[in-house]
């Protein structure tokens, strides 16, 4: 799931608005007293869950992005459109807590089936599985589903692993020869169909990837590869009226009014054993203020007992929400999948004790609070968060560094001063020239690249702030061409797998890669450990693999850890199973259900 | 007098056509590359040369703007093959973010913020320029100073804040009106007034306020004209000299300033529509501005300018059926 | 022609409360008018005499206005009298028209309706036709050209003499006892100023109304009026015949208003700059006589002249009351213009 845009979003819009809450002691955290009462996994509880009625989702968006599943890509859509209407061949656990990471079959009987080391996926079909017309689903409507991401003209906004991984040949700049189900010539499609193609009896799906890539069935989860009906494709028009697979479909979607899903009266519950199906209907309601939003829920009147909001809450209210026992069962504060960071241009500021210095000397408790205080999240100790469970370990922080964000200016100049013997030119660069800041040109960016400047003043470090704007932030930092010394970004792993954020972050092949650090010595060999943790089919080995990395990353400090991100949620007092879903970060808003 | 009309009619078609031309190149030049924008986040470069082509980007602008004129009168296809959908006349282009065509947005949505600014013109109306004449007659009494405290008060209050509290408390804290869920009057009449009742209301409190004091501004102006005093030494009764003589003067300029605020409404009122969450054309505007969905933000900008330009010409057209003297060649 | 008055006016005065504080517009008048006659009120603009005649009708609308004394028309006192019967009077037995001819019709309206609408407030249940045959009739006598295409025409469709006619129509159009003219006149340029003032004469000739004429034009004044009362500071300071004032004037005001008169065949009007001065607060009212500060004759032994305000009294051998303490030897002092 790729939710670079988003966390951006995210950071920017919670970090946007000041936050009544006041940076108190950081290292509470302020949802102790709701975990102190039960241990529970807020929006659990032991009651069974029941069948039939209808949840509100309240939105302030004027509609779901997207409901075409090619086109799907942010955890909470995914996540929307997943439990309701799209299968794919795998999915994870339906379940609070770190269960929630588990892979499991959803349209295939198991999580597939390697071979070549990984290169080559099987999956058999479980079989039994309808869309809502009664057809069945078949293996073809999978393959069909994915060629569709090749129409990039089209099929825009969803993740195009299929056309990165799949082996169909590329042209001179890296643009896939196979243009997409629309336009493609039969020898074009010819070269498609050998890289997916279906068995005999049409119950084996076989994909053929250019290179091996372990946690393939990671990446199928995605519903880049779900089935889509190839005489009922529309094109453009899917995103507005997709058939669904799954157990509800639409009613009417109205953009800005409502999206009404209702029972799929022709899936099979023994056809998918993930999805439970409690609810009658949703009603997704769109463009409502968020003021408003967090009224109707804290006020929990009449229909809002059934509802959830989908944006989490106004930093206004947070205070009134996590201190007031009335919302003490209906309320969570926890970790999103988004880790926020700065990076450096390796090229530029070549030196890890100047990378050491900035880290130490700054004030980020000051930068926390700017941006909306505590509620916005904990200091990260890496670039692996927590939920990742397999992949993280809790990593040794340089010397000195203070745990609760305030700066070391003694540790930090002592850096600076070995700086100055091993690197003198990036000494000199950071000391008398200064250090070139590129950030979003925000309201709010200002505020933390003055405290960014003031901090740094007190070690002796120069920051020199240029602003971008915002919707140009990402091209003009990941062009080459840009002579920035520091930047910054959030990223969320796009399934519970270290290897959607390492190397992503850090390879120079990577999607995300701001630090430039190619030319950097140590590159080498970490290029070489991330290659063979990301062949690593063990599991539990490669997320021994990716600790490691971990720990070298935030020893070589190429970017400096910013925050993991959080976020909070409130519900109706008759909403069940509302807990965060640990793999999409939001709730899985087709097993929530109404409590009799 | 139907020179008089024909003459506006004409140079309010000449007007449009510079309006559209102005809108239309003031987006064509604005540095956000449109096509970029239609290719979603996982953009290279290469798709964007290719959307460009595609969506006749790379076309010259006076071409460009020669297929949206045409797409006005003939309608537009996109797309190739199987997939392809027309744009049926008057096509004002097509939105990749909510897949659908501009004009059957626009459609959908001006419907509601038509009715929106129907209901809060009248009440405004009514209730503002009936307290400011109150006012303007009981001058210097408790009516006239009660008025001048309420209006200041409701003339310095943002929409957006007046709304939300009477949002809040009217639905939520008192429930004395279930949430608005928008339903056009034909469908469900009952939805459509719960849903509009607030938004009404609060609109016309704030916009009675400046009205308030406009017509008593205006109502004591005309009682010092000459003519009105002539009226009462005719013998006429005080309500005859107040409806005949001060109203009628003092209206006109208050009803043609209302004609434009109607028509700047019938642009959007973007904040109502978001606070009550109307489905109507400045929400829509608001929603293209923040998604950089330039058709529909073209469209719903012109749609706006042809309504002040209409308004312009009626208001005029309309002045000079109220002000003999004003059809003056 | 009786020689009971038409209107008699007794002690008005009338007082305005501004923010500033009391104004006095009007202090202590008195004068009356006959039927078939014209008396002309002349003064300077602040010395009372449209707040005096609009008192009449009870025209003094807006800010508070306090009047007292009486006003008999037809021996009734109709000042103070209640809404509905003033309004029984206004247009029908006394009518008035106001200086600027330009803003007095409402524009809106056609002339027709305009003048009709005065016809059919005192004529309830007239038809249509026939209240336009009546407007017709009046649009000729007062000299529209061709009123039948004009009667449905706009008022800004005319010149600002045609539009003083149609005033004029429109106010007597129910015939009248008494019209208050203030400044009919003043607007227009001499040739149609001519023109109006002979109608007027022409319709009292016809019918006996008696006409108030308030201006500050003594020309207007020696062409129309049988008697003169001329205004200062709120008071009438002289009454007199309209030969009597011309030929002696027994107020130095007055003398000093004639002074600056040049010669009636010139065009150019009376300009009241050779007095020099300016015309007294209405405000805070002088114990003695208001024109003091300006008088060429007050001997400044004359304590009275500071201390006490002069009443009207008759000058011999002339039948004229002057307000002045001087007045016995002021007749000496003042030099007698002889008429050209």
């Amino acid at each position: 799931m790729k939710r670079r845009i988003i966390g951006l979003l995210g950071l920017a819009l919670s970090a946007s608005l000041i936050a009544s809450a006041c940076g108190s002691d950081s290292s509470s955290s302020p949802d102790t007293a709701a975990t102190n009462d039960t241990l529970a996994i807020p929006g659990t509880d032991s009651s069974t869950p029941t069948a039939g009625g209808t949840i509100h989702i309240l939105s302030q968006l004027e509609q779901v992005t997207h409901l075409d599943p090619q086109r799907n890509y942010t955890g909470s859509d995914l996540a929307f459109v997943g439990s309701t209407m799209q299968r794919a061949l795998t999915s994870y656990a339906y379940a609070p807590g770190s269960a929630g990471s588990q892979l499991v079959g959803d349209l295939a009987t198991d999580t597939g089936t390697p071979t070549e080391g990984g290169k080559v996926w099987s999956f058999t079909l479980r079989g039994g599985a309808t869309y809502e017309d009664g057809s069945e689903v078949t293996c073809a409507d999978i393959a069909y589903g994915t060629s569709r991401v090749f129409a990039t003209d089209i099929i825009v906004d969803g993740p195009t692993y299929a056309i990165s991984y799949l082996d169909i040949p590329q042209d001179a700049e890296g643009n896939s020869n196979y243009p997409g189900p629309y336009t493609a010539t039969a020898d074009q499609q010819a070269l498609f169909d050998k890289a997916v193609s279906c068995s005999e009896d049409g119950k084996t799906i076989t994909f053929t990837l250019s290179r091996i890539v372990a946690d393939f069935n990671y990446t199928v989860t995605l519903l880049a590869f779900s089935p889509v009906p190839k005489a009922k494709d529309t094109g453009e028009k899917y995103d507005m009226a997709p058939v669904s697979s799954g157990p509800y479909k639409i009613e009417s979607y109205e953009p800005g009014k409502s999206l009404v899903l209702v029972r799929n009266e022709n899936w099979s519950k023994a056809s998918d054993p993930i999805r439970n199906a409690y609810a009658d209907s949703f009603v997704y309601e769109f463009a409502l203020d968020p003021a408003v939003i967090d009224e109707r829920l804290m006020a929990d009147a009449g229909d809002d007992q059934y509802a959830v909001g989908d944006g989490g809450l106004q930093p206004e209210n947070l205070q009134t929400v996590f201190t007031d026992d009335r919302f003490k069962d209906r309320r969570q504060d926890d970790y999103d999948p988004y880790v926020s960071f700065t990076a450096f241009n390796v090229k530029t500021v070549s030196c890890v004790e100047v990378r050491r210095a900035v880290y130490l000397g700054l004030d980020r408790e000051a930068l926390r609070t700017a941006g909306g205080g505590p509620y916005t999240g904990d200091f990260a100790d890496g670039f692996v968060k927590p939920a990742l469970a397999d992949d993280y370990a809790p990593s040794k922080l340089p010397e000195g560094l203070n745990t609760d964000g305030t700066p070391n200016i003694e540790a930090a100049k002592a850096a600076l001063a070995e700086a100055k013997t091993k690197c003198p030119d990036v000494y000199a660069k950071a000391t008398v020239e200064g250090l070139k800041f590129f950030h979003p040109d925000t309201p709010i960016w200002q505020k933390l690249v003055s405290i960014w400047i003031e901090s740094l003043k007190a070690v002796g470090i120069v920051i020199k702030p240029t602003a971008v704007e915002p919707s140009k932030y990402y091209p003009t930092v990941q062009n080459d061409e840009t002579d920035y010394d520091i930047s910054r970004g959030a990223w969320g792993p796009d399934w519970p797998n270290a290897s959607t954020m390492i190397p992503e972050l850090f390879l120079t092949t990577g999607g995300f890669n701001l630090t430039r650090n190619g030319d950097d010595p140590a590159y080498k060999q970490f290029e070489t450990d991330t290659k063979a943790a990301l062949n690593e089919l063990d599991r539990k080995a490669q997320g021994k693999k990716w600790q490691a990395l971990n720990q070298f990353l935030v020893d070589q400090l190429w970017s400096i850890p910013g925050t993991f991100t959080k976020a909070q949620d409130l519900w109706g007092s008759k909403v069940g199973n509302a807990y965060r879903w640990s793999s999409s970060g939001s709730f899985l808003f087709g097993e929530l259900y109404v409590k009799q | 007098m139907t020179t008089f009309i024909a003459r506006r009619l004409l140079f309010a078609l000449v007007l449009l056509a510079a309006v559209s031309l102005f809108t239309y190149l003031l987006f064509a030049l604005l540095p956000t590359d449109p096509a970029a924008l239609t290719c979603g986040k996982n953009c290279k470069p290469e798709l964007i040369a290719a959307n460009r082509v595609r969506l006749g980007y790379d076309k010259p602008i006076y071409e460009q703007y020669f297929q949206f004129v045409r797409g006005i009168f003939a309608g537009r296809t996109y797309g190739t093959g199987d997939i392809a959908f027309t744009c049926p006349a008057p096509s004002l282009g097509y939105s990749f973010n909510q897949h659908e065509c501009v004009s059957t947005l626009i459609a959908k949505t001006f419907p509601v913020t038509a009715f929106l600014s129907l209901g809060a013109f009248i009440l405004w109306m009514l209730l503002g320029v009936g307290t400011g004449t109150l006012a303007a007659l009981h001058r210097g009494k408790w009516q006239d100073r009660l008025t001048s405290v309420i209006t200041s008060i409701g003339v310095s209050l943002p929409t957006f804040y007046v709304g939300l509290l009477v949002l809040f408390s009217v639905v939520i804290w008192l429930q004395w009106l279930p949430f608005p869920h928008y339903a056009s009057p034909t469908e469900n009449l009952h939805d459509f007034l719960t849903a509009m009742i607030l938004p009404w209301i609060t609109l016309a409190v704030l916009s009675a306020a400046s009205y308030t004091r406009i017509t008593r501004n205006g109502v004591l102006e005309a009682m010092n004209e000459d003519f009105v005093r002539f009226g009462v030494a005719k013998g006429l009764k005080n309500r005859t000299v107040i409806r005949k003589y001060v109203l009628r003067a003092a209206l006109i300029p208050i009803v043609t300033i209302a004609g434009l605020d109607f028509a700047a409404l019938l642009g959007g009122a973007i904040v109502t529509e978001s606070v009550f969450s109307l489905p109507g054309m400045g929400r829509l505007a608001i929603r293209s501005v923040t998604d950089s969905d330039l058709p529909v933000l073209v469209g719903t900008t012109l749609v706006a300018a042809v309504f002040i330009v209409m308004a312009n010409t009626i208001v005029d057209i309309i002045y000079g059926i109220l002000d003999p003297r004003v059809r003056l060649k | 022609m009786n020689n009971v008055p038409l209107l008699s006016v007794e002690n008005l005065n009338v007082e305005f409360s501004t923010s500033d504080g009391v104004v006095h517009a009007v202090n202590d008048v008195s004068f009356s008018v006959h039927s078939g006659k014209t008396l002309g009120i002349v003064g300077e603009s602040g010395s009372g005499k449209s707040v005096t005649a609009s008192s009449i009708l009870k025209l003094n609308t807006g800010i508070t206005a306090s009047t007292s004394g009486s006003i008999l028309f037809n021996g009734k006192n109709i000042l103070g009298i209640d809404d509905k019967a003033i309004r029984a009077i206004r247009g029908s037995e006394i009518a008035m028209i106001f200086q600027d001819p330009l803003s007095a019709l409402n524009p809106y309206y056609t002339i027709g309706s305009q003048i009709i609408e005065a016809y059919k407030v005192h004529h309830k249940g007239v038809k249509k036709k026939e209240a336009r045959k009546i407007a017709l009739e009046m649009l000729h006598r007062v000299g529209i050209p061709n009123p039948e295409a004009r009667i449905d025409e706009y008022p800004h469709q005319f010149s600002g003499g045609m539009r003083q006619r149609i005033v004029i129509a429109t106010a007597l159009i129910n015939s009248p006892k008494l019209l208050i003219a203030d400044e009919p006149t003043t607007a227009l340029d001499v040739t149609v100023q001519a023109q109006i003032l002979d109608l007027m004469k022409d319709i009292q000739r016809e019918n006996g109304m008696a006409i108030i004429l308030i201006t500050h034009d003594l020309g207007v004044v020696a062409e129309t009026c049988d008697d003169v009362a001329v205004m200062y500071g709120g008071r009438i300071v002289e009454k007199a015949s309209v030969q009597e004032l011309f030929v002696t004037p027994t107020h130095p005001y007055s003398f000093g208003l004639l002074g600056a008169v040049r010669s009636l065949d010139n065009s150019a009007r009376g300009e009241l700059q050779t007095i020099a001065g300016s015309p007294p607060s209405l405000l805070n009212l002088p114990s003695g006589c208001s024109f003091l500060p300006r008088c060429n004759y007050a001997d400044a032994s004359r304590q009275q002249c500071g201390s006490s305000v002069p009443s009207l009294q008759n000058v011999l051998p002339t039948n004229s009351l002057s307000a002045c303490h001087l007045r016995a030897e002021a007749l000496n002092v003042l030099k007698m213009k002889e008429p050209s």
